[in-house]
């Protein structure tokens, strides 16, 4: 369970909150001039990265506001909140944040409870 | 101290017991060793531990609902209890399940994957029943009842465990500005210092004392707050805990009060001071009742006043047992040998001391191979230095085979092990989360040093001194042990066994053979054998399992790895986890400002997401549902009906950019519409496939209301506001839901105009005047009634809303004025089929989000001058604009007299084998079916296939009795196509 700093309300328990998938996927200005590939990348295509994601949520159970967070999705930290047309912040700023718990590595999937050196 | 008696029954037999005795002390006291058979060999089972670590004791308490799997060294007795053995049958000293254990070669480890396979015919009606019969521990709980409710915590500190080192850090952090909640597992603080004797004295005063004064310093400081009989299960992130309270502890349950209470907690650090566990040794017969751990047998003398046995021989490997050889002395007992595999050089001097001192028979470098006896415990084998053996006769082994640091929860918030070659086990290395392991959790086994632990780790906390203490400790004071997990098993038979899971019944040997087969892998393995997967997770054995599959592999533990530690950190009751959320409390229900109407007039009701909504009305007693389904939609084509929408969501947008807004949501167009008009518009998802549908109604181009689907109020609203907050931040719009704020009903028939005008005889309902799609607000009953001429039949219709205060009066007043006019309630089954009829589909029967528009021949719907709208770029996709893609058509039987099933198969089959045979070609499936009292046959829908090339032709439906009705393929709309009755 996440402890979500909402920008608007503060810190709330996860259970008030939806994740709404990945954020700064821009919905084309003029569709009708986008091609059938491009188009159906902003429909359907999201990244699923292992390591820092931007992405959206909504306190569902708060103030509705949708914002934006930076997660680490294989530590499941949140590094950042910010609102909606707020730059997002570069990647770098994020580059020392604590690594996974048994620093496994950026691809695929472990789950080790003893360090592996 | 005077203790009171307490009766209780254990397998129909009345035991007495003291107040405060688990059942496992009371049957001790009471001199019964064997409570139990085991789960795959049914054998014979004691009490292995004290406490929640235990795997053998587990009974059912038949007076609480059939609880199964109770841990008898948890459960505290009380007057009345009836406790009863599990896994035997007829009884427990003559078990016939037992058979198992001489069967036992062929349950070896994976029998379950290797046995059942073939033949195929034997899964269903032989494996099956036989695996559920067998399966599981116990008998289920009768019935179901909540006793529990969730309560939430934020503060700043948690400590887990209220032992010495909880009570220490305790301390420190009274009257500190700190919110701190200290937690207990059971019903008195102090742990060690009140299951043993191993610390004599602390600041010179007896520990009893001291506990008892540092509760009340803790008591008296305003930041702490305690929690008893409370257990942590669950460690998350981030630094969430989940502990369960039980407040019925030695006491009957009570249905009147929550006994059980979740506690969800949120902290910002968290101490972990949860100990640690004692673990065994694995030998030959190791699981016989009178097996038991030493610690255990301790804490029996000290907690509960009852010496299982006067004298023991006690198996060690470590330097722990001195205190209790010295409680047994105190006591007048004397154990009968002491069996000890470490060199007599490293044997701590007290220890060789005290064993001369009183002719206590001592073994060094030497080990215990196995015990035998039938039904309990009545000789051990010794085996000395030089290989030979020898046979003692004993009622009690004692056994410690060292202590694993419980890092269960530690594990649990993704911290990090590393292997300690001194202890011999497991100890927290990197934390994850903000954790701090105080004490034997975090592999200080020395006493001496645990305040300095203490000031250390907690010096970064603001505004706490250092604490000084002085223990004085009886026996060795650094703890020493030497590597064990098995002795060799010197006699083969099949009684022989060397448990290393006594609770799943699994072997060393199974381990060996698993390995052998290839499951080398610690987490394959532990599945394959079913190693430490019982409800007790191998919490006395796992990392025995780990030292034995190391030496098999030739491999390190700590390359071994351990399996992963998942919550709960104990079995815990469901109903601990549903809380209040059971029975009327699991999900709201909403209800209409007519319903009490509803169930005077015998509406039977239909559940639409929260929403009650009448299906039917029976209009008799033997009245079925197709008999008043057919007799509303009649009454309702020949005369009027109402239905109660208050259902409908209803949701509200304003603001400057509200037309642009609605323009971008819908597909339709609705620049051009005039004020006080209305229009049914359709919603896509981005993907063009439908995704609601409504009517929306223009006050003016700042000012909409739109109504939903029931099911789908929730999210179009939310729908709406994240294309308003994130993609178009800049428009001047607000939606809200005004779905509560107005009841709405929908009047028609041929005969609605005549009571529109009877019950509103203000309002001119001229058809010119009040055309079809337009509304008008009016003044009614001193508030406001908006009245939408619109129709979800085909018949001429109205809908009115109202403020829900007068819903009500209103509903009887439209009764009151359609006298002699035949007006009927009706339900939604009825709405359905009036609906069919006229071809209008629902979202969600007609759709299924693969559906677009276009497939619906509903492309009139889509605004086609309009630049943009959601789901508007993916409508010209390739695939999307396909004339082979399904599409919406009507069915219409050949055969008037059949019915058509909802969710068949449209195929161009003629005959069906039986059984088929060849794959067929799907064309397509029935969305919607009913038998049409005004056409006197059944109409339904269906996709299909290019279905608006086939109008006209012939196809066959499939039946769930695998037969084939022709139908005639026609456009959707039987009643009424020109719709004169609806526009007139």
């Amino acid at each position: 369970m996440l402890l979500i700093n909402c920008p608007y309300c503060g810190e709330r328990d996860q259970s008030e909150f939806t994740n709404g998938g990945e954020a700064h996927v821009a919905r084309p200005k003029d569709p009708s001039q986008v091609s059938d590939r491009e188009w159906s990348e902003y429909v359907f295509i999201r990244a699923n990265p292992k390591g820092i994601y931007y992405e959206r949520w909504v306190h569902t159970h708060g103030c509705r506001k949708w914002f934006n967070a930076v997660r680490n999705t294989s530590t499941d930290e949140i590094l950042k909140v910010y609102k909606i047309g707020d730059p997002p912040p570069p990647i770098k700023e994020f580059k020392n944040t604590l690594k996974s718990p048994s620093g496994e590595p950026d691809v695929g999937s472990g789950n080790f409870t003893v360090k592996k050196i | 101290m005077i203790e009171n008696k307490i009766y209780f029954k254990f397998d129909g037999k009345t035991f007495e017991g003291n107040e405060g005795d688990t059942i496992a002390a009371a049957l001790l006291r009471n001199n019964v060793k064997l409570v139990g058979r085991s789960f795959k060999y049914h054998r014979p089972r004691g009490i292995y531990t004290c406490g929640i670590e235990e795997p053998n004791a587990l009974v059912q308490i038949i007076n609480e609902h059939n609880e199964p799997n109770v841990r008898a060294t948890v459960k505290k007795i009380y007057e009345g209890m009836v406790v009863k053995s599990q896994n035997r049958w007829p009884s427990l000293k003559r078990d016939l399940g037992s058979i198992n254990n001489l069967l036992s070669p062929i349950f070896s480890a994976g029998f379950y994957y290797k046995t059942f396979m073939g033949p195929k015919s034997f899964w269903k009606n032989v494996y099956e029943p036989l695996i559920r019969r067998t399966a599981g521990l116990g008998k289920p709980p009768k019935e179901f009842k909540s006793k529990s409710i969730h309560l939430q915590h934020n503060v700043d500190i948690v400590i887990v465990g209220g032992g010495l080192t909880g009570l220490l850090a305790a301390k420190k952090l009274a009257g500190t500005k700190y919110d701190v909640l200290l937690i207990e597992r059971e019903n008195s603080f102090g742990g060690i210092l009140k299951s043993s004797k191993k610390i004599k004295l602390i600041n010179d005063q007896d520990p009893n004392d001291w506990i008892e004064k540092t509760e009340r310093l803790i008591h008296n400081s305003s930041n702490i707050k305690v929690l008893r009989n409370t257990l942590v299960n669950t460690y998350n992130f981030k630094d969430h805990l989940i502990a369960l309270e039980d407040k019925s502890v030695g006491k009957p349950q009570d249905n009147k009060k929550p006994e059980l209470v979740l506690h969800k907690i949120r902290t910002k650090q968290t101490i972990l001071a949860n100990g640690h566990i004692e673990r065994f040794i694995s030998f030959r017969n190791n699981d016989l009742p009178g097996v038991m751990l030493a610690a255990s047998f301790e804490k029996y003398i000290y907690r509960y006043g009852v010496v299982p046995d006067e004298s023991p021989v006690i198996f060690t490997n470590n330097s722990s047992t001195f205190s209790l050889i010295k409680s047994l002395i105190d006591l007048g007992h004397k154990p009968k040998a002491y069996v000890d595999i470490r060199d007599p050089k490293k044997i701590e001097k007290e220890v060789v001391e005290l064993l001369a001192k009183n002719n206590i028979p001592f073994y060094a470098k030497s080990e215990i191979e196995g015990c035998d006896g039938k039904n309990e415990i009545k000789s051990v084998t010794i085996r000395f230095k030089k290989n030979e053996t020898a046979k003692i006769k004993t009622s009690m082994l004692c056994v410690s085979g060292g202590f694993n640091p419980d890092i269960h929860l530690f594990t649990q918030s993704k911290g990090l092990l590393k292997w300690d070659e001194n202890l011999i086990t497991f100890k927290p290395d990197k934390i994850f989360q903000n954790t701090i392991t105080l004490g034997s959790v975090s592999g200080n086994f020395s006493y001496q040093n645990i305040m300095k632990e203490i000031n250390e780790k907690l010096s970064f906390l603001e505004g706490i001194n250092d604490l000084d203490i002085k223990l004085d400790i009886e026996g060795p004071v650094n703890f020493h042990i030497k590597e064990l997990w098995e002795t060799k098993n010197a006699k083969k038979s099949l009684w022989s066994k060397s448990f290393i899971d006594l609770q799943n019944d699994v072997t060393t040997k199974d381990l060996k053979q698993a390995v052998t087969e290839g499951f080398n892998r610690i987490e394959h393995l532990k599945r394959f054998t079913t190693n430490s997967m019982g409800t007790d997770q191998g919490k006395i054995s796992s990392i025995n399992a780990l030292g034995i599959v190391s030496k098999i592999l030739k491999k390190n533990i700590s390359d071994v790895g351990t399996t992963t530690y998942r919550p709960p950190y104990a079995p815990l009751n469901f109903s601990a986890i549903a809380g209040r959320s059971t029975y009327e409390f699991y999900d709201p229900v909403r209800k209409t400002p007519i319903h009490p109407w509803h169930i005077k007039h015998n509406a039977v009701f239909e559940d639409v997401g929260q929403w009650k909504r009448p299906w039917y009305y029976k209009k008799y007693t033997n009245e079925t549902m197709h008999e008043a389904v057919q007799r509303e939609s009649k009454q309702v084509r020949e005369a009027a009906g109402i239905l109660d929408g208050s259902t409908l969501g209803k949701i509200e947008i304003k603001g400057k950019d509200a037309l642009a807004f609605i323009n971008l949501i819908y597909t339709n167009s609705f620049t051009k519409m005039k004020p006080m008009t209305a229009r049914y518009a359709l919603m896509l998802g981005e993907d063009g496939m439908v995704k609601d549908d409504g009517i929306v109604c223009k006050i003016n181009d700042q000012h909409f209301i739109t109504t939903t689907t029931t099911g789908g109020a929730a999210n179009v609203l939310a729908h709406m506001e994240e294309y308003a907050q994130t993609e178009w931040p800049d428009m001047n719009v607000y939606v809200n839901s005004i779905t509560e704020q107005f009841a709405t009903f929908n009047i028609s028939g041929p005969k609605a105009k005549t009571i529109m005008e009877r019950v509103f005889s203000n309002i001119d309902f001229n058809n010119k005047k009040f055309p079809f799609m337009t509304f008008n607000n009016f003044d009614y009953l001193n508030s406001k009634v908006r009245i939408l001429r619109a129709s979800f039949t085909g018949e001429q219709g109205y809908e009115i809303y109202i403020s829900p205060k007068n819903a009500l009066t209103l509903w009887e007043r439209i009764f009151y004025y359609s006298r002699g006019i035949n007006l009927v309630p009706y339900g939604t089954e009825t709405m359905h089929l009036l609906r069919a009829e006229k071809g209008y589909i629902i979202v969600g029967q007609e759709t299924d989000g693969t559906v677009t528009p276009i497939d619906l021949n509903l492309d009139w719907m889509i605004g086609k001058n309009k630049k943009d709208f959601i789901g508007k770029r993916s409508l010209i996709r390739s695939d999307i604009i396909s004339s082979e893609r399904k599409q919406l058509v009507g069915l219409i039987p050949l055969d008037k007299s059949y019915g058509i099933e909802e969710g068949q198969h449209i195929i161009e089959e003629k005959n069906l084998d039986t059984p088929i045979k060849k794959p067929i070609k799907m064309l397509g499936h029935v969305t919607s079916s009913y038998f049409s009292p005004t056409l006197n046959h059944c109409v339904a829908m269906a996709l299909i296939k290019g279905g608006n090339r086939k109008i006209g032709s012939q196809l066959y439906v499939s039946t769930s009795d695998l037969n084939v009705i022709p139908v005639e393929v026609v456009k959707p709309n039987f009643i009424d196509p020109k719709n004169e009755r609806l526009v007139s």
